[in-house]
């Protein structure tokens, strides 16, 4: 059965792309790829919605961008995650783990 | 933080943003052709993948672009919300700036009309005043003869055209009673010059300004309203003035005001009257219009080279003549630019002052505002971002400001107009755009100055800074900061009230003058007169004798003169001098001021005769004259030998003025100007220096109350002249001192302003301080603190920040003092009393201002304090 792939939840890909960052310096191409690949082709996330995240979280100071040179030797922006940006997704990232442990908890509970 | 590169460098970002996009394209391409897609397939699957690029680049712009007007927006609004919740603070701060901007744009729209903008016609900065003059004599004969003047226009290289005119007062006949018409006769080329042409009908023809050609004149625009009720009809019509009946064949614009405001009419002289041959004629006030590109420097060495042409071809009348030359406009504005520019520094101080207030005000703000400053950043404001937005708060209170201020402008440059009404170009003072926009750079610059320092020093040490200290406003009372900007504002206070203080000083000093002359109970006049008169001077003579004979025996008047200027209205008319019969010290030089009167002057004015006997009437002034010298001239001349019976005479002779018998010496007055000492002075005596000197008569009763009668005499005696200029003598004198008083009346008015504001400053940071202290205050009140204490210690404070700031604005009103020392008479320019006097009552003043909140904190109650704890 083929594997259905799941619309992202508002606000997740805020993070995604933080936790990715959080890896190294990497372009938008390379976001969208690991995202995939990480998540197992589950997530797909579509680039009208990544760049404009990028550009949101680089203008709020989370992200830097670096204009420098990729693999293939072209030019590529790369973004990282700044000191703010670091700070962020932790409390993001607890966030979501009391956010899912509660859900968890709600749906073994209430079984 | 403002996002001003995606504002302003828009293409530079669409660029990235493409280079962005293509980037991952490429990627997508690469991937579908790794998986064994040909290029083309491939790249059309990356792009169906990738989906609208254009739609996200949209998006994209969006972001940088939204969050631009979004931060701008947040912080007008929120600085609204701010003037809305604290609308006294706001009242203040916008109130303050309205009469500091206001002040400061109507002095500055004065500035650009009469100083900044060139004159109002086509090209005026090529316009330049052209004079003639001897440079080895004192003599102030600078007018031009009319063959030199065609000479220097036909010679030069640098002028596109060089005019000249002079006015004098005549009698309009063809109406039922003769009008008084102020004339100008104008040598051709006068409009060319000007570069304007008539509103209606045209300028003179080529024979018009041939002698025996065409009667033809212009006539101004105020005479054509006045005469002719604007009826374009007028043209044509025919005016008759001292006889000879000339048609009007144009009408100039209102605008043109130039060179006298008062001409009513312009008629030809032509160059080739015969009247008009002689060379030692000094009748035009020369105006010239360089070609363009050409400088000043150019055309003095080109006019200089003409100059000597003429004194080769005629050695007699030109060798010792230079050609000075001044820009028109420079002549025009004269002496008032320094008493503007130091109106304009004396406004920008008030300015200052009230910067100065806001900052304190605002520092206050921010330390009461500390709380919500940290929430901001505990909310993840960046500090730029809180700046930002307090100084937009100040920006909104500022531009406020600025929009009363205008309105506070218009009504003072109003006031300025009215008060100012003898300053040149006064008429052309307007508000307009560049006012507009120079009040807005006023408060883009108050904005900086007052916003940018609260807003850094207000967000400082607060990045860390966590929430729990700031429940509490923990401001230092020791903090110097608001103690240095009050005393500031005092020093710049006591450096305008010191300022003030001698310029009033002056002005009392002047009052208490004793002229040597006494002023009160003359009238004077003219009669309207022609200089064609002059070409029979003894006729002329007669003429002007048996009037003053007749005003002389009317009932009421006392006695009668004439004199060809006003005793104590600044003028001077310096001639060289030699005796007729040689000299002790051949070598040494005697200048003495030159009064033309007639003989009844001495009792008319009352001054004494010390010496001698008084004038004797010549019948021919040309031929030989009578002459006066007062004491100083007795002293500083003639201290070795004897005076009467020694005869006068000019250096180098003239054929206008012949050697004059001293007769007697006279007291000394002040003739040159109330505040000039009076020097050495000769009078000679003749009635008829001029064709239309002022008629001076001193009247039993007010004078003012004798002027119909006045009018009816000299009705009777010239029918076909005009009375007018009827003034008593004091309104001229207290006239010559107008743009002092106007000066002094402004300064003063700042001074007030400024220490009004200074001492505002004072309560308001003594308030704030006591507030704060209120705990120490209470808890020292609970712990046995007698009141009288608290009072002291808190007015001694505002004291002596008061002392301080009067010690430093002592230093600053020296330099001020400096300053305006050429202004000042009968004080020096760091007179002790004066400035005793402005400390003292800036104390005083700063004393009350510390009183009611050092009473306010003596009052208050321990156990409120300590319960609010």
């Amino acid at each position: 059965m083929p594997i259905e792939k799941s619309e992202l939840l508002q606000g997740t890909l805020d993070m995604l792309i933080l936790k990715i960052v959080e890896l190294g310096p990497v372009h938008g191409y390379g976001i969208s790829q690991r995202i995939r690949q990480i998540s197992k082709e589950v997530l797909q996330v579509q680039q009208g919605s990544l760049y404009p995240a990028l550009h949101r979280l680089e203008k709020r100071g989370w992200l830097a961008a670096e204009w420098g040179e990729s693999d293939n030797g072209r030019q590529a922006k790369f973004y990282e995650l700044s000191a703010k940006g670091r700070k962020q997704l932790a409390s993001e990232e607890s966030n979501w783990h009391r956010l899912a442990g509660a859900v968890g908890h709600i749906l073994e509970t209430a079984e | 933080m403002f996002g001003w590169k995606s504002l302003f460098h828009k293409r530079a970002l669409d660029a990235q943003l493409d280079s962005e996009l293509r980037f991952h394209i490429e990627k997508l391409v690469n991937d579908y052709m790794a998986q064994g897609l040909a290029r083309e397939e491939a790249r059309r699957q990356a792009v169906l993948e990738f989906g609208g690029r254009e739609q996200i680049k949209e998006e994209l712009r969006d972001v940088h672009r939204f969050s631009f007007v979004e931060t701008m927006m947040a912080n007008l609004k929120s600085a609204f919300r701010f003037i809305r919740k604290s609308p006294s603070f706001s009242l203040a701060v916008i109130l303050t700036l309205a009469l500091g901007i206001g002040a400061n744009s109507a002095v500055f729209s004065a500035i650009d009309a009469i100083l900044l903008r060139p004159l109002p016609f086509p090209n005026g900065d090529q316009l330049m005043e052209l004079r003639q003059y001897n440079p080895k004599t004192k003599s102030p004969r600078t007018r031009l003869a009319p063959v030199r003047l065609e000479d220097w226009n036909r010679m030069n290289s640098t002028f596109q055209a060089i005019t000249g005119y002079y006015t004098e007062d005549n009698s309009e006949t063809s109406g039922p009673l003769p009008e008084k018409v102020t004339q100008a006769f104008v040598t051709p080329r006068f409009l060319q010059v000007w570069g304007i042409s008539p509103a209606l009908g045209r300028d003179f023809t080529a024979e018009e300004e041939h002698f025996g050609g065409p009667n033809a004149i212009l006539i101004s625009d105020r005479f054509w309203r006045r005469r002719f009720a604007a009826d374009p009809n007028a043209l044509g019509k025919k005016l008759r003035i001292n006889g000879y009946s000339s048609s009007i064949v144009g009408i100039m614009p209102a605008s043109f005001l130039f060179p006298d405001r008062d001409v009513d009419l312009w008629s030809a002289v032509p160059p080739d009257a015969p009247i008009a041959q002689n060379r030692e004629w000094t009748w035009y006030l020369a105006i010239g219009r360089l070609k363009p590109g050409v400088t000043i420097e150019q055309a003095r060495a080109n006019l200089a080279t003409v100059q000597k042409q003429l004194g080769s071809a005629f050695p007699k009348t030109d060798a010792d003549l230079t050609v000075g030359i001044e820009p028109l406009k420079e002549k025009t504005i004269g002496g008032v630019r320094r008493s503007l520019w130091i109106l304009f520094g004396s406004v920008s101080v008030l300015l200052l002052i009230a910067c100065t207030n806001i900052i304190a005000l605002l520092l206050a703000r921010a330390a009461q505002r500390q709380h919500e400053i940290s929430v901001r950043f505990s909310l993840g404001g960046t500090r730029t971002a809180i700046v930002t937005q307090l100084v937009t708060e100040v920006f909104v209170l500022a531009l406020a400001g600025a929009a009363f201020g205008l309105l506070v402008a218009n009504a003072a440059s109003k006031v300025f107009r009215s008060l100012a009404a003898n300053l040149p170009r006064v008429e052309e003072i307007h508000l307009d755009v560049r006012i507009v926009a120079y009040s807005l750079v006023c408060s883009v610059v108050v904005t900086l100055l007052c916003g940018l320092f609260p807003a850094i020093r207000g967000t400082r040490n607060n990045m860390s800074r966590s929430l729990a200290q700031a429940s509490r406003t923990q401001v230092s009372a020791r903090n110097p900061l608001p103690w240095l900007l009050v005393g500031v504002q005092v020093a710049l206070a006591v450096t305008l009230l010191a300022g003030a203080g001698l310029l009033l000083r002056s002005f009392q000093a002047l009052g208490r003058v004793s002229p040597g002359f006494d002023p009160s109970h003359v009238l004077t006049f003219h009669v309207s007169a022609s200089y064609g008169e002059t070409s029979d001077w003894k006729g002329l003579t007669q003429r002007i004798d048996r009037t003053i004979d007749s005003l002389g025996n009317m009932p009421g008047v006392e006695t009668a003169a004439t004199a060809a200027a006003l005793p104590g209205v600044p003028s001077h008319y310096q001639l060289e001098l030699k005796f007729a019969e040689g000299q002790a010290d051949p070598e040494r030089k005697i200048i003495a001021e030159s009064r033309f009167v007639s003989p009844g002057y001495f009792a008319t004015m009352q001054i004494p005769l010390l010496s001698g006997e008084l004038c004797r009437k010549t019948p021919d002034s040309l031929k030989s004259i009578n002459v006066l010298v007062n004491r100083s001239f007795l002293n500083t001349y003639l201290a070795e030998s004897t005076a009467v019976g020694r005869h006068l005479q000019e250096v180098p002779g003239s054929t206008f003025l012949p050697p004059g018998e001293i007769q007697g010496i006279v007291g000394d007055a002040r003739e040159a100007g109330l505040d000039h000492e009076p020097g050495p002075t000769v009078y000679w005596c003749t009635s008829a220096a001029d064709p239309d000197p002022f008629y001076l008569v001193r009247t039993a009763t007010e004078p003012m109350a004798m002027v119909k009668a006045l009018r009816q005499r000299i009705h009777e005696i010239e029918p076909d002249r005009s009375v007018f200029e009827i003034t008593p003598l004091e309104e001229h004198l207290s006239e010559a001192f107008a743009e002092n008083r106007l000066r002094t009346i402004l300064l003063a008015f700042f001074a007030a302003t400024a220490v009004s504001l200074a001492c505002l400053g004072l309560y308001g940071t003594l308030s704030y301080s006591v507030n704060v202290r209120r705990r120490e205050v209470g808890l020292r009140l609970a712990l046995g603190a007698v009141r009288g204490q608290i009072v002291k210690q808190f007015l001694l404070q505002g004291l002596g920040v008061s002392l301080l700031g009067c010690g430093a604005g002592c230093v600053l009103a020296a330099m001020f003092g400096r300053v305006l020392s050429g202004m000042l008479y009968g004080v020096t320019s760091s007179d002790v009393a004066t400035m005793s006097g402005v400390v003292l009552l800036v104390l005083v003043v700063g004393a009350i201002a510390s009183l009611a909140p050092a009473i306010r904190a003596a009052r208050v109650e321990p156990m409120n304090v300590l319960r609010d704890e």
